[in-house]
């Protein structure tokens, strides 16, 4: 009986790649269009159908998040070639940003610790990048990229070593000193660090040719380089995600949430607290670090002044909103950043406004601190928590 | 004449102790949320900069200095116990990391609702005391008629706290509740009245402070003119001990002369890096803070 359905899949999964291959032949214009589409669709349609197979999932975890990857980085791809510049802008920028709140929401998640600092390990990561590429022209991005959540990494040791012993609160505050200090340290390394004005990068990020020439020459140059952009970003952005998935399922990610919720059960079976909180602040710092890191590619440039505290809170409030401790939350915080200006300018005008006076200018402080409140107070997992538990609900109500 | 008293040692110690009381107020209106209700309030520089805007600019037409220094605190009380009866009163008793969230919230509200009604640009606040610095011998000390009156009245505060706590019923009945919350229910004490009183108490403190900070000549009034200083009152009170209102003061203190010195002799960058280095390291040494009993946490 399995054996018929999974035969009966396999022969719908190839018809329907020999469809696509038929109708990508008919569409498209030239052969190498032809070529990328059938690519991305087979890989969809073959991703979607394992992922398809029952029981799959409880065998293969690892196996499985990497092909829920492989799908969704398949679909963002492709759907990164049809969006204006503009929406790829935001996507990149939305990525990036997912990738820090992905470290912020694992070690509050996780551990049960809380970083009002985040900004400025951003800011460390977005520095690093664009102080050794100033320095290195040749070094491949990749590398940058790397070195920059090294960077990060470190500080996070640095002032992780202290949060081995504190408690919440202690933490919280201790990293808010991080942050109002974080222009005042970029202001005492000037030659290094270009001060308040920050750095420009030497070179821009520009696409490869073989992805130019995929387009006709009526393409704008900045459409092209803003999709080259988002796809980076969503390449190393899948990456992390993957990543922290696994993380989040393995040994290290149950010891952390067992000291989260119990320390004294965590310390009887063995967990070492101090290494956990570590291992947690590490991670977060070096993920913030990463969407720095990102950030100064995408603008390339990087203002220090922008790593405020008030980024921080933003940050924060992006987790709890989208759900502390989940990787869908941080999807949908990195979501919400990189549309809560377009929302919120809709939003004056539609309600007639003057977008020149102080409420306007101080709306977006007063949507996200409301929010924050109200999340906390009676969703405390935000949007991801919400919709997990009414799915929940759904599947109590009707039963299989 | 004497160029003792206007030598950069003795300029930097008066410098900084005029900060250090500052720094010291803003820790103790922590340390006085702390311990009664156990959340580190970080809307403690927001919510009296409302109060202090609340009395300062609205009545700025109709009422004079003390007046207004007044109505700023009784705002203050208001503020602080509206908070806690409407907004801090649903957090005891959740995850440690439920207040502070929602303390961020409020703080980047009320910094947000204050600048939607009264801009940022700083506003000055007329007040008798001059700050320009009293000369000898043609030469200043570093002390003028403004900063001896924030002294003095920091002090008064420092005291009247103390005085409240040790020596009334009311302040035994505080530290009651704080301390053991059902017996004290036994006892009958009304703990929850006490929970808010606790508030109302701190953010009169923080108002007092605030107003300090706001007349003075120099800084002004502005939604963000807590920020900066909060982050040294959570310092001072974090190095001292969030149990020690004693521990909170004299690290305000001390930590207001270590880095008037530090921003005199090196560079104003400085000042803010000293302070994360000293805290991180007497976290370090002291987890609970340098004028705390230390508690065994571990099993």
């Amino acid at each position: 009986m399995e054996r018929l359905v999974a035969r009966r899949r396999l022969v719908l999964a190839t018809g329907l790649i020999a469809a696509a291959v038929v109708i990508a032949l008919l569409v498209s214009s030239n052969a190498r269009h032809a070529v990328a589409l059938i690519v991305a669709i087979a890989v969809a349609i073959v991703g979607v159908t394992t992922l398809a197979i029952r029981g799959f999932r409880q065998a293969h975890p690892v196996l499985s998040r990497a092909t829920l990857t492989i799908v969704v980085l398949d679909a963002a791809l492709f759907a990164t070639y049809f969006f204006s510049s503009i929406t790829n802008f935001n996507l990149a920028i939305g990525a990036a940003m997912s990738i820090t709140l992905l470290g912020l929401s694992f070690l509050t998640g996780a551990s049960g610790q809380i970083s009002l600092g985040n900004s400025a390990f951003m800011g460390v990561g977005a520095l690093a990048v664009a102080i050794w590429a100033n320095h290195h022209t040749s070094t491949p991005m990749a590398v940058t990229l790397l070195i920059a959540v090294a960077c990060g990494t470190l500080v996070g040791l640095l002032l992780g070593l202290p949060a081995t012993r504190l408690r919440g609160p202690y933490l919280a505050g201790m990293t808010l000193a991080f942050a109002v200090a974080f222009t005042a340290i970029v202001n005492s390394f000037t030659s290094w660090t270009g001060g308040d004005a920050g750095l420009q990068l030497p070179t821009a990020v520009t696409p490869p040719h073989w992805l130019t020439s995929f387009f006709n020459a009526q393409t704008s140059i900045l459409r092209v380089n803003t999709m080259w952009l988002a796809d980076i970003t969503i390449v190393v952005t899948a990456v992390a995600f993957f990543f922290m998935a696994n993380l989040f399922a393995s040994r290290t990610g149950r010891a952390m949430r067992l000291v989260r919720d119990n320390e004294v059960a965590a310390e009887l079976v063995g967990v070492s607290l101090p290494r956990a909180r570590v291992i947690a602040f590490m991670v977060s710092s070096a993920y913030a670090a990463l969407g720095g890191a990102l950030w100064t590619l995408i603008n390339n440039s990087v203002q220090p002044p922008t790593f405020s505290l008030a980024l921080s809170i933003t940050i924060l409030s992006l987790v709890v909103i989208g759900g502390i401790g989940t990787i869908s939350g941080a999807l949908i915080g990195g979501v919400i950043y990189a549309y809560s200006n377009n929302v919120i300018s809709w939003f004056t005008q539609h309600t007639g406004i003057n977008p020149q006076s102080n409420l306007a200018s101080q709306l977006p402080g007063i949507v996200f601190g409301g929010l924050l409140i109200v999340t906390m107070l009676f969703a405390p997992m935000g949007i991801a928590g919400a919709a997990h538990r009414l799915r929940g609900r759904r599947r109590v109500h009707s039963p299989e | 004449m004497d160029p003792f008293l206007t030598s950069r040692i003795v300029s930097d110690i008066l410098g900084g102790l005029t900060n250090g009381v500052i720094y010291g107020l803003v820790a103790l209106s922590l340390v006085l949320v702390w311990r009664s209700t156990g959340i580190l309030n970080f809307a403690q520089g927001a919510m009296p900069m409302i109060a202090t805007y609340l009395g300062m600019v609205v009545f700025a037409h109709r009422l004079g200095y003390w007046p207004l220094v007044i109505v700023s605190i009784v705002a203050g009380f208001a503020v602080g116990g509206v908070t806690e009866r409407v907004l801090v009163r649903h957090l005891y008793g959740k995850p440690e990391i439920n207040p502070i969230v929602v303390m961020v919230g409020f703080l980047i509200v009320l910094e947000g609702v204050a600048a939607a009604i009264w801009s940022t640009t700083p506003r000055g606040i007329p007040n008798p005391f001059s700050p320009i610095d009293w000369q000898l011998g043609g030469k200043p000390i570093a002390l003028s008629p403004f900063s001896v009156y924030e002294i003095v009245t920091a002090l008064v505060v420092m005291i009247g706290v103390a005085v409240l706590f040790r020596f009334t019923k009311l302040g035994l009945q505080l530290r009651a509740s704080a301390l053991a919350p059902e017996v004290s229910r036994l006892l009958g004490v009304r703990v929850s009245r006490m929970l808010t009183l606790g508030w109302i108490l701190s953010t009169g403190v923080g108002t007092i402070c605030t107003v300090l900070v706001a007349s003075n000549f120099f800084t002004g009034l502005t939604p963000q003119v807590m920020d900066g200083i909060f982050a040294f009152g959570f310092i001072a009170a974090a190095v001292g001990g969030l149990d020690s209102p004693v521990g909170a003061i004299v690290a305000g203190v001390s930590m207001g002369i270590v880095l008037q010195f530090v921003g005199d002799f090196v560079n104003s960058n400085a000042i803010i890096i000293t302070a994360l280095i000293i805290l991180i390291v007497s976290l370090m040494v002291r987890p609970n803070g340098l004028f705390t009993k230390s508690t065994a946490r571990r099993v």
